[in-house]
């Protein structure tokens, strides 16, 4: 695999701003971690309000950029041609840069209370979780959104002559541009404002990203596997379509308690609960194509991270979200640390490993230095993997005592009562959180001096186990009877959790005030989740890994340094 | 699960089909959209709802401009850090949020929220003017004056204006007004009491009493014979800092240090000295003399809170005060 056309080397600036911006998210996700432990720690100097807008901001803004990155790159392969107007994609770049570091500057202004209102709108920062950025930094953002719509348009071939990727991809970057309007009005109310401002988050995350997402792993499948572009489109078109048959009045869950009528919690109910269908369907998909052949996995890291975002997109999108969707575990999980576990993992792990995974497919190749020692890459993918589970597990079972003491109790004196009971979960998250950063200190490296390094000898290439015989045991192939197991055993814990969201209502808990139930349920479901997800993909990793013979290994290595 | 080469699958009439039933899901989205923004559902209206002459709607922008979602949750969403803010003023009502948010870094005292009761707005907006009553209206405000009264919260000082402050609360009862349907769910669990022990079995309910009982012991027990510590003392009570820095610096008021004795200009431009007499009026008639700069109106006036040793002993405490 080599670099086939010269615009695809555009990409390489987008996956290192992803790298830096990551960096920073995780160190502004750190310091929340801690202050959530000490909400003293610099208060009056950076207040945790603006923390969080930066963390969650520049998470979507990361996000983006590997997106971007990702698209530029599989775009010409797609479109057998250049991209066009590689000027605006450098134009795009600057701009982006400037209006993240503007943007990270106007969010301080909460401090004081300046949104710079100007004509009824607010042009510095707006408080709105998500979509805090100002009117000006949105106005640009908008530009930039349009600007890669063109592009990739202008790139694509005629559209008589598109598959399903293409489709997938055109549909995405336009609707990336439509849905972000949505967030440019200032609205007086508060039910119309969150009405619309889910129109910016779910429809993105759901309508928009979920689109790219499913497109982008269907392209680097082929990319990764050789597989049959046509299997790859049949699933690209059905998920597509299942993610927006559910997602569309899915967003429903979004309106079931903010001023919005109550007949939206049984359309949220009902159709946010078929949500996770295109995500097993996808996650079946990607156990077909990796199972497909029998040639080794070339790229490990690529491999692994992409495996990574279809996995936390099944627990941390499909599982979890699921289980707070029914408006009677949602009218519990919501507004409380119940939610942060289901974000965290769905968000990142579904679209921040594919932007990660993407890079490692794209810049090896970029580099030329597709023998690049894959063990920082495993490593690093490890400790993102168990690091944000970990985050995750300290969310919602600290989530589960909040709810006991916040809603079951109702008491809402946060330092005196609802903290000292969370405590020991507030501590866990910046402690999962410092095995998160280590890996993106991993990862960050890996990935910027990929191919620059000098490579040691006894360390280049692959230390894979030399397999003369069939493997076996742990390594033995995976069977999609063993896959489809691994599957209904996370759903069965996801069934628990469910449960015990639901047990909340009991007139045991909730007149009685008695918690062992939920406490248990919570406590079986939320870490046996976590543990079986591990597992598998520990089960997975390996049964690939065995299949790689080292003669194939060895030959390409000769083959490589170029 | 895929279509395979060669075999005839109708691929193309179902994805027809499939688009077609999507077309149908966006037409029930529409409609159910629009039942829910029709005017015939009484929503709560911000242009309708405001708190004296603060309007609901100008509080919304001055919640989003302070990033409050970014602590706080608002109907649910928003940050988990801080408590939702949905029906705070059910709960807590107008003069405890007014005597909480101008230094929310510190619980208001009953002192505070009384001296907020003497504000004919705060009075009129709670519909009582007597704590005994506001309690009853409010008891979640009885609950945090006396678990929490005079320590420390964990919210950081906001520098809100007078204005900004009652604006907020006019948001505030805004979004009380609304319908969440349900959400958050009401509290069966019973008493305070019991709901304390059930959280922490028992031991917990005898740590808060003694916090609780803690600043008001202090305050009751022995009034100090110097003027000096007294009016430090009813300074925290009264919680006279949530307004004036112990420093020159302004905040609503004026800063309290080096100010006895210099020369004060005042909005009708004339100058005056601040004396005893000047400071005293200042705190029981604060509109007889308005200090430049400063809008009338927004200090109460403590005539019937306070005795006239008690004013005296915090004069003598701001005379202690020097310029830093």
């Amino acid at each position: 695999m080599q670099i086939q056309y010269n615009t695809q080397r555009l990409s390489m600036r987008f996956f290192m701003l992803m790298l830096v911006l990551f960096v920073f998210q995780a160190g502004f996700g750190l310091l929340l971690a801690a202050q959530q432990a000490d909400p003293m720690l610099l208060a009056g100097i950076i207040n945790f309000n603006v923390v969080r807008a930066e963390h969650l901001n520049l998470g979507l803004l990361w996000i983006l950029a590997g997106f971007i990155g990702a698209i530029l790159f599989v775009g010409p392969l797609l479109s057998k041609r250049e991209l066009a107007s590689p000027w605006l994609i450098k134009f795009l770049f600057y701009a982006l840069v400037v209006t993240i570091v503007w943007n990270v500057g106007t969010q301080y202004l909460a401090m004081e209370g300046t949104a710079g209102w100007w004509a009824g709108q607010p042009w510095l920062q707006e408080g709105l979780e998500y979509i805090e950025a100002g009117r000006a930094a949105d106005l640009v953002i908008l530009i930039g959104f349009s600007i890669l719509a063109y592009v990739v348009l202008r790139t694509f071939p005629p559209v008589s002559e598109w598959n399903e990727i293409h489709w997938g991809l055109g549909i995405g970057v336009v609707a990336l541009t439509v849905v972000w309007v949505f967030g440019l009005f200032y609205i007086p109310t508060i039910d119309m404002q969150e009405y619309f401002r889910w129109f910016v988050v779910h429809y993105w995350v759901e309508g928009v990203w979920e689109v790219i997402h499913i497109s982008l792993v269907g392209m680097l499948l082929v990319l990764l596997f050789k597989v049959d572009v046509k299997s790859v489109g049949f699933a690209v078109f059905w998920g597509v379509l299942l993610v927006w048959l559910s997602g569309l009045i899915g967003n429903a869950h979004h309106y079931f308690w903010i001023g919005t009528p109550e007949f939206w919690q049984f359309w949220g109910s009902l159709f946010s609960a078929l949500e996770p269908l295109p995500l097993i369907f996808c996650f079946w998909h990607v156990y077909l194509d990796a199972h497909q052949n029998r040639k080794p996995i070339e790229n490990a890291p690529a491999f692994y991270f992409i495996l990574g975002s279809v996995v936390l997109e099944q627990v941390g999108a499909g599982i979890l979200g699921f289980t707070m969707t029914f408006a009677l575990t949602n009218v519990w999980s919501h507004g409380t640390w119940i939610t942060p576990a289901h974000g965290h993992l769905a968000l990142f792990g579904t679209f921040g490993m594919l932007g990660i995974g993407a890079a490692y497919y794209a810049v090896p190749v970029m580099r030329k230095a597709l023998d690049f020692d894959q063990r920082l890459g495993k490593l690093a993918f490890w400790l993102l993997f168990t690091g944000m589970l970990g985050i995750a597990l300290a969310f919602a079972l600290g989530g589960t005592v909040q709810i006991y003491a916040y809603r079951t109790l109702g008491l809402e004196w946060f330092g005196g009562d609802v903290f000292p009971i969370m405590g020991i979960y507030k501590m866990l998250v910046p402690v999962a959180g410092l095995l998160f950063t280590l890996g993106v200190g991993i990862l960050v490296f890996d990935l910027v001096t990929l191919g620059k390094r000098v490579r040691s000898l006894a360390g280049a290439g692959e230390t894979e186990p030399l397999v003369s015989h069939s493997p076996h045991g742990w390594a033995k192939p995976l069977t999609g009877y063993e896959a489809s197991m691994w599957l209904t055993g996370m759903w069965l814990f996801g069934a628990i959790i469910t449960l015990g969201l639901l047990s909340f209502n009991l007139h045991m808990v909730r007149v009685e005030g008695n918690p062992i139930l939920p406490y248990v349920l919570a406590g079986i479901g939320y870490p046996g989740l976590l543990l079986i997800t591990v597992l598998f993909v520990w089960r997975f990793l390996a049964s690939l890994e065995a299949r790689a013979s080292a003669p194939m290994r060895l030959g390409e290595a000769a083959l490589a340094p170029a | 699960m895929s279509c395979a080469d060669g075999k005839n699958c109708n691929e193309a009439k179902k994805r027809r089909r499939g688009i077609i039933v999507l077309g149908l899901m966006i037409m029930i989205f529409i409609i159910l959209s629009g039942f829910s923004f029709l005017g015939s559902r009484g929503r709560a209206n911000p242009d309708a709802i405001s708190f004296g002459a603060h309007q609901a709607a100008d509080g919304k922008r001055v919640f989003q401009a302070y990033n409050c979602m970014g602590c706080h949750t608002m109907v649910g969403n928003g940050a988990y850090l801080a408590p939702d803010l949905t029906k705070e003023y059910t709960t807590a009502g107008p003069a405890w949020l007014a005597a909480f948010l101008p230094s929310a870094a510190g619980w208001p005292t009953e002192a505070a929220v009384r001296t907020q009761l003497t504000n004919s707005d705060v009075a009129a907006d709670a519909g009582v003017d007597n704590i005994e009553d506001y309690y009853k209206k409010f008891p979640g405000a009885r609950e945090r004056v006396e678990r929490r009264g005079g320590g420390t919260t964990l919210m950081p000082n906001l520098a809100f204006s007078s204005d900004e402050v009652g604006q907020l609360i006019a948001f505030m009862k805004y979004s009380a007004a609304m319908n969440t349907e349900g959400w958050p769910p009401e509290v069966k669990t019973g008493s305070l009491e019991r709901r304390l022990a059930l959280l922490n079995g028992g031991s917990h309910m005898l740590a808060t009493a003694t916090a609780a009982s803690a600043p008001v012991a202090e305050g009751a027990s022995a009034t100090p014979a110097d003027p000096v510590a007294r009016g430090e003392e009813l300074t925290k009570e009264y919680a006279c800092t949530a307004c004036h820095a112990l420093d020159d610096k302004r905040m609503v008021g004026p800063g309290w240090g080096g100010l006895y004795g210099s020369r004060v200009k005042l909005a009708d431009g004339s100058t005056v000295t601040a004396d005893d007499t000047y400071l005293i009026d200042a705190v029981i008639a604060p509109d007889k003399q308005i200090v430049e700069g400063f809008p009338p109106g927004v200090m109460p006036k403590y005539d019937t809170l306070l005795k006239d040793d008690d004013v005296k002993a915090i004069v003598a405490y701001i005379k202690s005060l020097e310029k830093p």
